[in-house]
């Protein structure tokens, strides 16, 4: 577990520079849309960029304007620095528009701050629907990157090799479906910011060596006592967060543990195996696309619902904490709407807002969070007493 | 949401404007100065419509004639369909619906009250849309979250791929209010094989969304008819861009408005072609005698909007260019990129051609087209692609000689201010002078207009424009 601790925690955990050390590539992508598994296949380690570790934005503020998601903000920040020299190639999705002109921006500072633009970089177009011309559209994109991939790293990615990064991957997915349900069990034995950590590290350690971890932690986990103290069951969603510190301080509140969570660093992307039969791109192609459910994919709100519902029922949630990052649209708006149905259904919400970063707002969240499971605390009574 | 203002329909409150104001030149001078006395801040945007003579009282009429559309519409047995500015009307009206577009909306009632349209701004917020959401939508679409406009019967918009804040905000409201929904998605790219049948393939989808929500299948020959109006209204538009051209040019600042205005409102619609029937009348007429578009008779500058205007109380914006004797060249919402405008030469790949030969080349002259609509065309992709938003504005200021570019928009336009700062530094360096607007163009709260007028002098002043 500590492994996935120290990864979680840093820009540059030691397993990467490990990697680094033995002469590998690095392609570093900024969305859960990337198959990862096509870089995995030609030994080529895909990192999710992140943007922790961010001491100022006066880098990101050169470029992006005032009224954006601080998310990118910290990532440019951090290239500026040159934090993010060490990788040989970056690609950029539209998740959200914030992040889609991270392109230009990144470009640019590439123009400004010597070596910070890596030698491959590239533009991976995703639709915002995924029937038919929509899943054509993305598989066509895929087939495009691997071409790419293949001219840059004079690599060859067949599918035979695609086939066999799905099923290590898949690996690593069973397994934290696993936890996911020992975590949402009546007597958890796991932390949320555990849980976390190892998610994370699943996006940015080699691929084999987390599988190996992953089985080793698994089995402490089938050994380890239930968690002391569980009185209030939270579940986390909202806005894109890698920050263990957000987590940590839901659970440093008396009682509270994040049982369950829909996050794009978390289990969302990661939860449900990818077919390993048939063609791996399409495969892929219906895995990234076809089972996204980010809010960036209009119009499909009553699933997204509907899968909280279901892991809100899985794991006994008390009350969900939505979370957006100021500026960030999609979960905006969204979160609005899932407290709208989740409270008529009994549920208790709490939404709020925050900067991505070093946790600049920590004072005002504790507070707000505070009062929420204070909330939650009272009905939890109230059903005791009933 | 204040008490007093839950008691109006909106549209109907908005209709009765524009009828009353387009009625207006019909009566005696005494009514009219009577009139204006009971309009304090609407006095000058109904003023300088009017003073503009037939175009003026025509374009009221038509926006007149919207609002009826919309409060008539059930009443006729046509359903609403809430759509966005950067999607064409033309479509709707071939299906025999009646558009209603939240932008157009938002914009005239800003421009009309004192207190523009923050009460329903403010509502959208009360009920979960986020404060840095676009103003543009969230504006109109608070009053019908709020149950004060007419029923919207579904909900179609095509800014997914282009504009999240857009999107998001249909999206939202297809929930809130329980509608059918459907997006139009753009990829990031134009011009090409592979982006040009995704955008038919896309808009054969909504056809067929289209058919199932009116129940009527779609009629191509309606299409034709809708499609070959749009032909007239193309080429009034091309010989006003040609007046745009002139130095000094004949066409006044608010004429931009009123054409992009018309075309987010009746595009393909006979009601369009008489308001730019008599807008090229009236700009032929001061070019033949040589006077200039604005008031002051004199063109001391020409800017480029390259993005949108600015629409808060009583069309405070135009007042100045008028004041300062500026000429506004357009802004991204004025052109359509039809392929008869001069700037289509300039950017090649870029525009679409109008083809009523068949049912399959009228329905690939329908998606190019709305394929290019503003935001749509210019901002899809990165901003630096061949022949996009910078090329855009660079040929653009170049052709229209203008003296500086000047970008306004609203807080939440996440995808320009994702990018702004670049784009200006690109554009100074050809050497053309940049201004960026920290304003909202609907919403004064976010910078007051006379911090956005001084902010404006400054810039004139200090790059020695003015």
């Amino acid at each position: 577990m500590q492994v996935f601790k120290d990864v979680a925690a840093r820009i540059q955990p030691q397993p990467l520079l490990d990697w680094k050390a033995q002469g590998k590539p690095v392609v570093g992508y900024t969305c859960s849309y990337l198959p990862a598994e096509i870089f995995h296949a030609v030994g080529i380690l895909p990192l999710r960029l992140r943007g922790i570790e961010t001491d100022g934005m006066d880098i990101g503020d050169v470029y992006f304007g005032p009224f954006i998601c601080s998310f990118p903000k910290c990532l440019l920040q951090l290239v500026g620095k040159g934090m993010y020299k060490f990788i040989d190639g970056a690609i950029i999705t539209p998740g959200c528009d914030s992040m889609r002109r991270l392109d230009e921006c990144w470009r640019k500072a590439g123009e400004d701050y010597e070596g910070v633009l890596p030698g491959f970089y590239y533009y991976f177009d995703v639709p915002h629907k995924s029937e038919d011309h929509g899943m054509d559209w993305f598989i066509e994109e895929i087939e495009y990157l691997i071409a790419e991939v293949e001219g840059y790293f004079g690599v060859e990615v067949t599918d035979e090799k695609l086939r066999a990064s799905i099923a290590e991957y898949n690996k690593g997915r069973r397994m934290l479906e696993a936890v996911e349900s020992m975590r949402a069990d009546i007597n958890p034995v796991v932390s949320g910011a555990d849980v976390f950590s190892a998610t994370i590290a699943g996006s940015v350690m080699p691929r084999n060596e987390f599988t190996e971890q992953m089985a080793a932690w698994l089995e402490a986990l089938e050994e380890k006592p239930p968690l002391d103290n569980v009185q209030k069951r939270v579940m986390l969603i909202g806005s894109i967060s890698d920050d263990l510190e957000l987590i940590k301080l839901i659970e440093s509140q008396s009682g509270a543990l994040v049982v369950s969570e829909n996050l794009c660093f978390g289990v969302r992307g990661e939860g449900r195996p990818v077919d390993e039969t048939g063609d791996p791109i399409k495969a892929l192609a219906d895995h990234y696309l076809g089972e996204s459910i980010c809010p960036r994919m209009y119009g499909k709100y009553k699933q997204r619902l509907a899968l909280l519902k279901q892991k809100i029922e899985k794991a006994r949630v008390d009350g969900v904490i939505m979370q957006n990052i100021r500026f960030c649209d999609l979960h905006g708006a969204e979160n609005a709407l899932f407290e709208r149905d989740l409270e008529a259904l009994g549920i208790p919400c709490l939404r709020v807002e925050r900067e991505y970063g070093p946790m600049i707002d920590k004072g005002r969240l504790k507070l707000r969070i505070n009062a929420f499971l204070e909330r939650i605390g009272r009905r939890r009574a109230r059903q005791v007493a009933g | 949401m204040r008490a007093e203002v839950k008691e109006y329909n909106y549209d109907w409150m908005m209709g009765s404007i524009t009828e009353a104001a387009a009625k207006l030149p019909a009566g005696s001078q005494k009514e009219a100065d009577l009139s204006f006395r009971y309009i304090p801040y609407f006095r000058y945007a109904l003023g300088a419509l009017l003073e503009t003579g037939p175009p003026g009282v025509q374009f009221l009429k038509m926006l007149s004639h919207y609002y009826k559309n919309i409060t008539t519409a059930h009443d006729q047995g046509k359903k609403i369909v809430a759509t966005t500015f950067c999607s064409t009307p033309l479509i709707f009206y071939a299906m025999g619906l009646v558009p209603l577009t939240f932008e157009v909306l938002t914009a005239v009632g800003a421009m009309v009250w004192k207190r523009g349209m923050f009460d329903y701004m403010d509502y959208g917020c009360e009920v979960g849309m986020p404060e840095t959401s676009c103003s543009a939508q969230r504006g109109s679409l608070g009053a019908y979250l709020a149950g004060l406009g007419e029923t919207i019967d579904f909900i179609v918009c095509d800014s997914p791929g282009v504009c999240d804040t857009n999107a998001t905000a249909f999206a939202f409201a297809a929930e809130y209010l329980d509608k059918p929904f459907f997006q139009l998605n753009y990829p990031s790219t134009i011009g090409d094989e592979r982006s040009q049948a995704y955008h038919v393939e896309d808009f054969k989808a909504m056809i067929g969304f289209l058919e199932k929500q009116t129940g009527k299948k779609f009629s191509y020959d309606r299409l034709e008819s809708y499609l070959k109006e749009m032909e007239a209204q193309d080429a009034i538009t091309a010989d006003l861009e040609d007046m745009l051209l002139l130095v000094p040019t004949p066409i006044p600042p608010i004429y931009t408005l009123m054409i992009y205005a018309g075309r987010f409102c009746f595009a393909g619609h006979p009601e369009y072609t008489r308001m730019l029937e008599k807008l090229r009348n009236e700009a032929q007429k001061r070019m033949k005698a040589g006077v200039p578009g604005l008031k002051a008779g004199v063109e001391r500058l020409r800017v480029l909007m390259c993005y949108i205007d600015h629409y808060t109380v009583d069309m405070n914006f135009y007042n100045y260019l008028e004041e300062r004797g500026i000429a506004n060249t357009g802004s991204i919402l004025t052109r359509n990129f039809r392929d008869n405008n001069p700037y289509c030469q300039s950017l090649e790949g870029s525009c679409y051609g109008v083809d009523t030969s068949s049912p399959e080349a009228m329905l690939e002259t329908v998606a190019q087209m709305n394929a290019r609509l503003p935001m749509v065309r210019s901002i899809r992709g990165p901003y630096d692609q061949h022949g996009m938003w910078l090329d855009e504005c660079l040929a653009l200021a170049r052709l229209y000689n203008a003296d500086c570019i000047i970008y306004n928009g609203t807080s939440g336009c996440r995808n320009t201010w994702g990018m702004v700062k670049p784009f200006a530094r690109d554009i100074e360096k050809q050497g053309i002078p940049v201004h960026i607007m920290y304003d909202d163009a609907f919403d004064d709260r976010v910078e007051s207009w006379e911090a956005s007028k001084e902010r404006l002098d400054e810039f004139f002043t200090v790059r020695g424009l003015l």
